[in-house]
Order: structure tokens, then sequence, then C-alpha cells
């Protein structure tokens, strides 16, 4: 592979500064994992928009851009409460530019066998449980149609460090919200994290997880890998939720792998960052599965948000639906790749993919291509994609009623991303996120005022 | 209060109103009646602010004040009401939602408090049941799923909500059955008052049957060509519109 930049950049020169200090984290193995892993990155660098799964997203940022290892930084609880979504009523883990910060986490007596807290501590109770999963998932080897390209996975795990565990043993129902927040305060410089989650549940188990990125201040570099695994008939939640800086960028994959009978909510909500990825890759390997994929995201001001989806319908009988829509203001731009294979042996697959785009100014921009590639011959498998305004005639409607413009735009655009934010079923933080999208939505160039909820 | 004068519109190069005038005064209610194609619902989507027509001449005035400048929801502020002959579904927007923001949005032009989501729902409880407005259609999305009576009954609803100075009526009588029918005229009626004027656009005299005008213009290629009292719509009931057109061209 040809590369483009030669020059070494600061996401290279790190891997030798903290070679040391990561090898003291977790077992003696995961060193071998993390130097494979900086090898694969280093071999094909950072993407320029000649590599077509980055063919929208210029990440000159990264490879001119200082980053420098994450430091620390200082939140107090004030702030952690007052940050979006930083109050739930949830069992919460809580890293601050990366690093664990126990004392912003909540204690929460759990259940028997539960476990949520840190990677390393959850080495000492399941190192072989964690051995047998991390890094399993995040991994297109030997799948369909895969371009192998990974390499933000790579550079995630050859800095893994601290990262949040949670395990819910066979047949238990966790009741409480689960939430996992990561905090980036850059006060010092332009710095790089990569968080790392992985979550396992076993066979029956039941689980909500949310999964929250918040930026404070400054410019940095967020690197996110989550694994999730659902063992037999479990079932997961799982919400994302990016509210980064504005001169932020955010890379993040996520990577699930389904067992027979189980159940997986995916809601990926994207706000935030002057720059967001998302890679979503769900792997089907048992029968009767099914799989719910839906994602939010707003773009404004000069915001690229690129979301890339993959579903591996591996096993016949296996159902999922995916719903992502865009809301793109100012010059921003969207995109949007939902990949769906179905594999040969895969028969009696149902799935459905949506794709909705909406341009709330002639400068914003929304790419989207859905790619399903079928080799099985008895599936049912639909997807469609829009991208459109807001409707004239519903505006006249609420005006003519005496709603003004701005807010009457208002509510059709929350009206529009309303279908998505319904299926977060933690009832505070789909509040909560509803009044980011509103006032989100208030603060773009076009729509000046905010409407209150 | 509203005063209509010479007023002349199109939609792109087509004219279509070609000098209206009417008067309707506190208190009073006007049928417009008229052939598919007069330009009745055009003198309405004007009222009301709609931006597909362009007013080449004349004026529309509401208790003297020119409202051909306003924004719709501007016209809504100043006492205004369309009831439209398609109202549009709105998925996503619950019913009550929508109807308090308006409700709220017109208010606070009045100068009077919003209301809470309690309040409001005991201030909708009378006209809900005057509508026989099934609870649920309160919490769904507007006019989203709702039966043709369904949609007619909701806008009468909001109108009784709102409580405007002038409320104008798309034929809202069409797609309706009997029952519906009379639910909507009961609606209108119960709104009738000496505060307010109300015009109802309708090709059939069958809602004058029931909401009974004071007065019925007719409206033929973008001009009213003959006005009277209520036995007006009966004649053209009886005779069609045929006749009016042989007594305007005798009179040509």
């Amino acid at each position: 592979m040809t590369k483009l930049f030669e020059r070494p950049h600061s996401l290279i020169e790190n891997f030798e500064l903290l070679r040391p200090i990561l090898a003291a984290h977790g077992p003696e193995i995961l060193q071998t994992v993390r130097e494979k892993a900086f090898q694969d990155f280093e071999r094909v660098g950072i993407p320029t928009i000649r590599d077509e799964e980055f063919k929208y997203v210029s990440l000159r940022l990264l490879q001119d851009g200082k980053f420098a290892p994450a430091y620390g930084a200082t939140v107090d609880r004030r702030q952690l409460e007052t940050a979006v979504l930083g109050n739930l009523d949830a069992i919460t883990v809580v890293f601050v530019n990366g690093e664990f910060a126990p004392e912003l986490s909540s204690a929460h007596a759990l259940p028997k066998g539960v476990f949520v807290g840190t990677l390393e501590n959850g080495f000492l109770a399941h190192e072989a449980t964690i051995l047998e999963h991390l890094g399993k998932h995040a991994n297109l080897t030997g799948k369909l149609g895969t371009t192998n390209d990974e390499r933000f996975v790579s550079l995630n795990t050859a800095f893994l460090g601290e990262g949040a565990f949670v395990y819910v043993p066979k047949g238990v129902v966790l009741e409480k919200p689960v939430q996992v927040i990561f905090l980036s305060r850059a006060d010092h410089g332009p710095f790089v994290a990569y968080p790392r989650v992985l979550i396992v549940l076993e066979q029956a188990a039941q689980a909500k997880v949310i999964e929250t990125y918040v930026g404070l201040d400054g410019v940095y570099f967020t690197n996110a890998v989550t694994e999730a695994v659902l063992g037999k008939d479990a079932n997961l939640e799982h919400t994302k939720v990016q509210v980064e800086t504005d001169d932020s960028v955010h890379i993040a994959n996520l990577s699930t792998t389904q067992e027979g009978g189980s159940v997986y909510t995916s809601n990926n909500v994207s706000f935030g960052s002057r720059i967001a990825r998302n890679d979503v890759n769900v792997s089907l390997i048992g029968e009767f599965t099914e799989t719910w994929l839906n994602g939010v995201t707003v773009g404004k001001g000069d915001q690229v948000v690129d979301n890339h989806t993959r579903i591996d319908h591996a096993k016949p009988n296996c159902n999922s639906f995916e719903v992502y829509k865009s809301i793109l203001a100012d010059r921003a731009t969207g995109v949007f790749n939902g990949k769906i294979f179905v594999y040969e042996d895969a028969q009696k697959t149902d799935a459905k993919q949506t794709n909705q785009g909406l341009l709330l100014s002639p400068n914003a921009t929304f790419n989207t291509k859905p790619q399903l590639e079928i080799f099985a011959d008895d599936v049912k498998c639909t997807h469609g994609a829009t991208v459109g305004q807001l409707r004239d005639d519903a505006l006249f409607y609420l005006r003519a009623r005496g709603i003004p413009r701005q807010q009457a735009q208002a509510i059709l655009v929350y009206a529009f991303a309303a279908e998505v934010l319904e299926k977060i079923t933690v009832k505070d933080a789909r509040t909560a996120l509803e009044a980011i999208l509103f006032s989100k939505i208030g603060e773009t160039e076009d729509l000046p005022e905010a409407i209150e909820a | 209060m509203l005063v209509i004068k010479n007023l002349h519109a199109r939609v792109e190069e087509k004219p279509i109103l070609r000098g209206i005038d009417l008067t309707v005064n506190a208190g009073e209610v006007h049928a417009i009646m008229g052939p598919n194609g007069s330009g009745k619902s055009t003198l309405a989507s004007i009222i009301a602010g709609k931006d597909e027509y362009e007013v080449t001449e004349g004026s529309v005035t509401l208790d003297g004040e020119d409202i051909l400048e306003l924004d719709p929801e501007e016209r809504a502020f100043a006492g205004i009401f369309l009831a439209f002959q398609y109202p549009v579904e709105i998925p996503g927007v619950t019913n009550t939602y929508f109807l308090r923001a308006a409700l709220n949005n017109i208010r606070k032009h009045r100068n009077l408090p919003e209301l809470s989501m309690t309040e409001f729902m005991r201030h909708i409880k009378s006209k809900v049941e005057m509508m026989e407005l099934d609870n649920s259609l309160l919490s769904r999305a507007v006019n989203e799923g709702f039966s043709g009576g369904e949609k007619k009954r909701n806008e009468i609803f909001q109108m009784a909500v709102l409580e405007p100075k002038l409320a104008v009526l798309d034929e809202t009588d069409s797609g309706l059955d009997i029952d519906a029918l009379k639910i909507v005229a009961n609606g209108v009626n119960a709104l009738r008052g000496p505060e307010r004027g109300i015009v109802v656009v309708t090709h059939y005299q069958r809602l004058l049957n029931y909401i009974v005008p004071d007065f019925v213009h007719v409206l033929m290629d973008g001009r009213i060509v003959k006005s009277g009292g209520r036995e007006l719509a009966l004649e053209l009931e009886e005779k069609g519109y045929g006749f009016i057109e042989g007594e305007v061209a005798a009179k040509a």
C-alpha cells in the first residue's frame, strides 16, 4: 500500500513514549496484542479521501495536529452533573481524558456475579472471559466483502490501557441502566484518548448500557472501540451518545456479536465534534436473532458526520431493522453507508434498512449509499434512502396556527428525529437528549431561536 | 372587520382572482359559493397567508390593519384562522403538543399567561366533548391516520380552542357524512357571536342548512358575480350555477 504521508505524525510518535506505561496495564499477553496492532496501524497509517471507506472525511487534522497522549484533568462532581447526560439514575463509570475517575463514578449494589467497572479491575476477576472476547469482535477477518480496513481499531488496540468492562452472567436481568461516561477536557493543548469498552452478556442476560462521550473543552481526538457480545437469548439495549466539542475528532468503532435468539438494540446518537465517524458492525452468528440499529445525527457549522453500518447475516432466520436519520444545517456534511451481507446459509433473513437525510440549508450535503449483498435466495431485504427538506405544507400549517417559523421548523426537525430517540427506553436519557436536540437545532445559523421543550 | 378591496391574485402567470370586494362585519356569517376552479380556495389561502399566490392588486385589511404584509403566524396572532380543506398530517408531533404551542403563542400576543399542560387539558375539555373527539386523537400525531371526518372535526376543534376573530372555513363540508357534518356545524354554530366573523367557503349548499349564513356570495372566474341572502344558496341548489352564468352573460 502506498503511503500518501510519509512523515511520522504524533499518533505514531506517542507509541514509543507510552510503551512502558501501557505494558503495565493488564496481563502480559496484552503487550503482544498491542505491538501487533501498532504494526498493523503503522503499515496503513491515517486514511485519506482516496480510501473508499473514508471518501468524504478528510482526516488531515489528525495528520497535521500534534496530539499528545491524554493527560489528567480535574472535573468535579458538579461539572459532571451539569454535563450532557451527567446526571442519570444509573450505575456509572466515569473516565476523564481516558483515565478512570473513581471519585466521579457511582458505587451500587450489583446483582450477584455482575461486574461494572474498569477493564483493569475486570482482569482480576474475569481474566479468561476478557481475553476470550477482547479484540475478537472488532474484527472483520474472514467476513464477506471486507476491505480489512480496521486501522482505527488497530490504533485503539495499540494504546489499550484503561477501559470499561460490563459483565452480566447467565440469566441475570440488570434492571438499572449502566452508564459509561468519557469526559474530555483539553485545557492544556490537543490530546488523543483511546477509550475501550467490552460488554459481555451471557446466556439470557439482560442489560441497558449507555455509553456517553462528552467534550467539555478544547481540541482532542477520541478513538474509541466498543465490543459487545450477546450470548444465547440475551438482550442488550445499547445507546451511544457523542456530544464532543466542536473542535474534536471522534472516531468510534462498535462491534457486536449476537448468538442465537438474542435481541440487540443500538441507538447511535451523534450530535457533536468537528469530524465524527461511527462504524457500527453487527455479526449474527446464531439463528432467530433480532437487531435494531437506530441512528440520529445532527450536523451544523462545518461538521462532518459519517456513519458506516454493517450487518453480517451469517445464519438463517434472523431479522434486522435499521433506521438512520441525519439532520444537516449550515455547511455540514453527512455520510451514510449501510452494508448488509446475507450469507449463503442465511435463508429466511428479513433485513430492512431506512436512511433519511434532512437538509436545513442549501449548503449542507448528504451522501448516502445502501450496500446490500445477498448470497441466499429465500430472503426479504429492503432498503430506502431519501434526502429532503422540511415540508412546506407542514410548515405553513403550523405557522397558520400561530407557531412562529423558527419554532415550527424546530418542531418538525424534532419530529423527524423522534422516531429514533423514541427507541431509547431509559427515560431520563431520552428526555435529556431531546433537550439537546432542541438547543442544537436552535443554535444553527438557519434557526437562531431555540424552543422550550 | 375584514375588508377586501379589488383583490387580484395569480399563481405563477395565471390570474385567479380578478377584483374581489368583500366586507365581513363582526357577528356575520358569509358563505362564498362557486363552481370548481372559481377561486374560492385561493381567496381562503390568501387570507391565511399562503405564499404560493401573488397579490397583484388590491388590499385585505382586518380591523383596518393591512394583513397582506404579515407572516402566517402574525395573521394568526391578529385573530385569523383557516380551517384547511386538506388538513396536513404531521408525523411525530402530537395533537396536544401542537395545539398547546399554537395557543400559547397566541396567548402571549394577547398578553395572557401561557398554559401548563394541566391547565391546557382543563381548557380544552369542553371543546373536545363538543366536537365529539375521541380522547385518543389528542395524543396521536397531528392528523396522522385520521379519517376524513376526524380531520375536519379536528380543524373546528382547533378553531374552538384558538378562538379567532375571523374564521375562514375552506370546504369544511367536503368528504363529510351527515353525522360528521352535523357535529362540525354544531361546533361552528357554537362559535357564532357578536365578536366574530365567519366565512364559509363551499361548493354545495348542504352545509348551509346547518350553518345558516347571513350573506351568500357567488364567486365565478375570480369575481363575486352575485350576492344575496340565504335564499340565494337555495336558488343555486335548485337551478345550479348555470343560471348565474346566464344572468352574468345577459348583463354583459
